[in-house]
């Protein structure tokens, strides 16, 4: 399988503290992969990193095979292929549900300011083409009937759905989602995880996940990576990662760890 | 009883406050004098006319005051509404009172307070002591603010909101009727109706400037010129969220630019009219892009002041002695060029008047155009949320120097306009009151709304030259206007369908109204839905 995103040796440093330590990372093309760890573990960072926000300090980041990624900005990185949400909901909260889906489509439409003044037959086909495409788009992620309602008058579930229609209407190969599951109900985190296979078995598009719900975690992640401090101590497939003992630390602390591989002596003596 | 009175005293206070204020700068005298003009009273000299008009003036505050006074006490009883008002009416004549008889008494002993204030002349304090003596002036004021402030407590609770409430309702109950007839919903959805529409406002378009004399369409012209701004810096400001209060060096550009072309007295240079209009209109665009550069690096408050800086430094050198060879220097530059047709030379202010109406259609259409489309939504993300914008593959760079340089020419095409009609330019034309004024016409008509600005700046350049009695006081009404607009409607005289949402939440059971055209028609189907069964929580939104 190709490699979709690769990181090598990527380090970003904040004065003294290093967010992210020299991090190796390879995603495979249609897979769903995730970035765990504990609170200030350089998760965040690791996708500013990748969406151009931040410049990293040492390291290479290559997309699609050997697409390098460093030196862009972060508009030229979404015009290739890779769409973001964010942990904290940032949609344009005056603009409509439809809006907000026709500004994500803004890279994959070409009309300048001038063919916009004109009319010109080929921007009107764009138009009413994104538009048949961001409708389709809030159908498919359950938001029907609601395009005319502005973003920040959602529910807080339907935020989210949108967020991701609108990293959608980029057709993005790789998908970065901050906590999709962030402050959301068993419920609705059952379906948000059903959600994101969908994105994979349907649309066929790579997605790298932030996630602190361990179910959702173990559950969809073909491929686990571990952050702690900067940097990755652990990767592979829940089952491995949930038996290492390296992440048990990091999670826990070094003697909880240490408490949970020893039998208890009660339950021996039992 | 305790809190009627205190709030009755903070009303009269505050209201005394402000009549101070009021006959410090002379205002009382003005507007009782249009008062007395007004109702037709006798204001030949010596007559008593004035004075009425003044104790109605007076009075009418005072009845205000009162009324606040009580309201602010919540007057469940008339007992509780009376004190209210009374403390209101008794506190503001008591300073009123003080305030005149020390004005008088000054006055009377020889003592020309027009060093310190010009309005203090002794006519002018004789008149506000209602041209009686010191004492009884005195007495006049406490007693008519009393007596007012009464008056204005017991209306108070007589009325008691319920007014207002009613007013409401009904208002609402008869535009629901008026709207949902056959005839209203035919008239406001027909595609027929819609050109017959546009068609009469072209014929009323044409009409007016005809209809009108040379003082009137001077005034409109300049009303006009200043919509034209007021678009343009609506791009900028209204819809890319770049706040630019040097928006003047633009029009400047533009005006300088036929100057120096068209002028015989400067270079030597007769260029025609219509050959310098894209020329000057490129020109400022091409300035706008030349500021933009450097400058669209920065953020909000930061962008703010560098072009307020710029404005000035446009202004400062063509004051300046360095390039009065080439700019004219303080004298500005005369006998600029007018548009002819045919060889047909424009003549009047009429004429000018059909130009501009030509240059607001134009760059109403070009708005109109650029901000439903792919270009309009980038700004518009962009004034929401920069970072995002750019995130989600928005250059935010060049979307920015293009609302620049666009805003700039339309400011270009006010500049060249401005100027040729005026015959003439120099560097008071181009000062930061012209930008502050077109700010606060795009603020105050609704920021982001093409019929908001024409509204803004009929509001702020047209109403002043028709109450010219006033016009000394036109800073002042400036800015009462503005604190008591971002009071009682902070999304503007006329403002987009967008931000009056984005201030005023829709109730739960109205549908809103929709942004978009087509969405309206949306089918219902799930289609690929995955998630079309999840119940939507409604009450987590308020945690972000």
């Amino acid at each position: 399988m190709r490699n979709i995103l690769e990181t090598r040796n990527l380090t970003k440093r904040f004065g003294g503290l290093t967010a992210v330590d020299s991090v190796d990372l390879v995603v495979h093309e249609q897979t769903i992969a995730s970035v765990i760890g504990p609170n200030g573990a350089g998760k965040t960072t690791f996708f500013n990193c990748i969406t151009g926000f931040y410049p990293p300090e040492d390291g290479q980041i290559f997309f699609n095979g050997n697409e390098a990624l460093l030196g862009l900005s972060p508009d030229q990185i979404t015009q290739r292929g890779i769409s973001r949400t964010y942990q904290n909901i940032r949609l344009f909260a005056n603009m409509s549900a439809l809006e907000n889906i026709l500004v994500g489509r803004h890279p994959r439409m070409k009309a300048s300011w001038i063919e916009s003044l004109l009319h010109t037959s080929s921007m009107r086909k764009e138009e009413s083409e994104s538009l048949d495409e961001a409708l389709r788009l809030l159908r498919f992620v359950g938001l029907s009937g609601l395009g005319d309602q502005l973003a920040r008058n959602l529910p807080y579930g339907a935020q989210r759905r949108l967020e991701i229609a609108r990293a959608l209407a980029n057709e993005p190969k790789l998908l970065l989602l901050d906590e999709p599951t962030a402050g959301m109900n068993l419920q609705e985190t059952s379906e948000m995880m059903r959600f994101i296979r969908n994105l994979r078995d349907e649309l066929g598009i790579t997605i790298l996940l932030i996630e602190h719900d361990m179910s959702v975690v173990m559950g969809i992640s073909e491929q686990i990576s571990v952050l702690d401090y900067g940097i990755k101590i652990a990767e592979g497939t829940p089952a491995e990662i949930q038996g290492n003992t390296k992440v048990i630390e990091a999670y826990l602390g070094r003697g909880a760890a240490s408490g949970l591989n020893r039998t208890p002596p009660a339950t021996a003596a039992a | 009883m305790n809190t009627s009175i205190r709030k009755g005293l903070r009303s009269g206070l505050i209201f005394s406050t402000g009549i101070v204020f009021l006959v410090l700068i002379g205002f009382t005298t003005t507007i009782s004098e249009l008062i007395a003009e007004g109702i037709n009273l006798d204001t030949t000299a010596g007559s008593t006319g004035n004075v009425y008009a003044l104790s109605l003036f007076l009075g009418l505050l005072g009845l205000w005051a009162g009324a606040r006074g009580a309201e602010k006490s919540e007057p469940d009883t008339w007992s509780k509404a009376t004190v209210g008002g009374l403390a209101a009416g008794v506190a503001l004549g008591i300073v009123m009172a003080v305030f005149t008889w020390l004005l008088g008494t000054l006055s009377a002993a020889g003592v020309d307070l027009r060093k310190q204030l010009v309005q203090f002349s002794k006519a002018n304090i004789d008149f506000i002591l209602f041209q009686t003596s010191v004492v009884n002036g005195a007495l006049m004021h406490m007693a008519l603010f009393t007596l007012s402030g009464l008056a204005g407590g017991l209306i108070a609770r007589g009325l008691r909101g319920s007014w207002r409430e009613s007013l409401r309702v009904w208002w609402a109950s008869q535009r629901d009727r008026i709207s949902q007839t056959s005839a209203v919903e035919y008239l406001r959805t027909s595609t027929i109706a819609r050109y017959i529409y546009y068609g009469l406002l072209l014929v009323l378009l044409f009409l007016i400037p005809s209809r009108l004399g040379q003082y009137w369409n001077f005034t409109l012209g300049t009303v006009g010129i200043y919509v034209l701004m007021g678009l343009g810096l609506n791009i900028v400001v209204g819809l890319a969220g770049l706040l630019d209060l040097g928006y003047v060096a633009f029009f400047a550009v533009g005006a300088y630019t036929i100057g120096l072309l068209t002028s015989p007295t400067m270079h030597g240079l007769t260029w025609n009219f219509w050959l310098v209009l894209p020329v000057g209109i490129l020109m400022a665009a091409f300035t706008g892009i030349l500021l933009g550069i450097p400058v669209l690096r920065l953020r909000g408050d930061y962008l703010a002041i560098v072009t307020l800086g710029f404005g000035e430094i446009i202004r400062i050198l063509v004051k300046s002695d360095m390039l009065a060879p080439f700019a004219g220097g303080p004298q500005g530059v005369r006998d600029i060029a007018g548009p002819s047709i045919f060889g047909v030379p424009f003549s009047d202010e009429r004429d000018f008047m059909y130009l501009i109406i030509l240059g607001i259609l134009l760059v109403i259409f070009v708005t109109n155009r650029l901000q439903n489309s792919r270009i309009g939504r980038a700004w518009i993300a962009m004034r929401e949320d920069e970072t995002v914008a750019q995130a989600v593959g928005i250059n935010t760079y060049r979307a920015k120097l293009l609302a620049f340089a666009i805003g700039a020419a339309f400011a270009g095409l006010g500049g060249i306009l401005f100027a040729s009609r005026n015959q003439y330019t120099g560097p008071e034309d181009h000062n930061l009151l012209v930008s502050i004024n077109v700010l606060s016409l795009v603020i105050v008509g609704g920021m982001g709304s093409i019929p908001g600005v024409i509204a803004g700046a009929f509001v702020l350049k047209g109403l002043p030259e028709i109450l010219r009695q006033i016009s000394d006081y036109r800073i002042l009404a400036f800015g009462a206007l503005l604190v008591v607009m971002m009071i009682l409607r902070p999304e503007g005289i006329w403002p987009s369908s967008r931000r009056r949402l984005e201030f005023h939440d829709v109730p739960e059971e109205a549908p809103p109204e929709p942004v978009h055209p087509r969405s309206a028609d949306l089918p219902e189907t799930a289609g690929l839905d995955a998630t079309s069964d999840v119940p939507v929580s409604t009450d987590v939104a308020g945690e972000m």
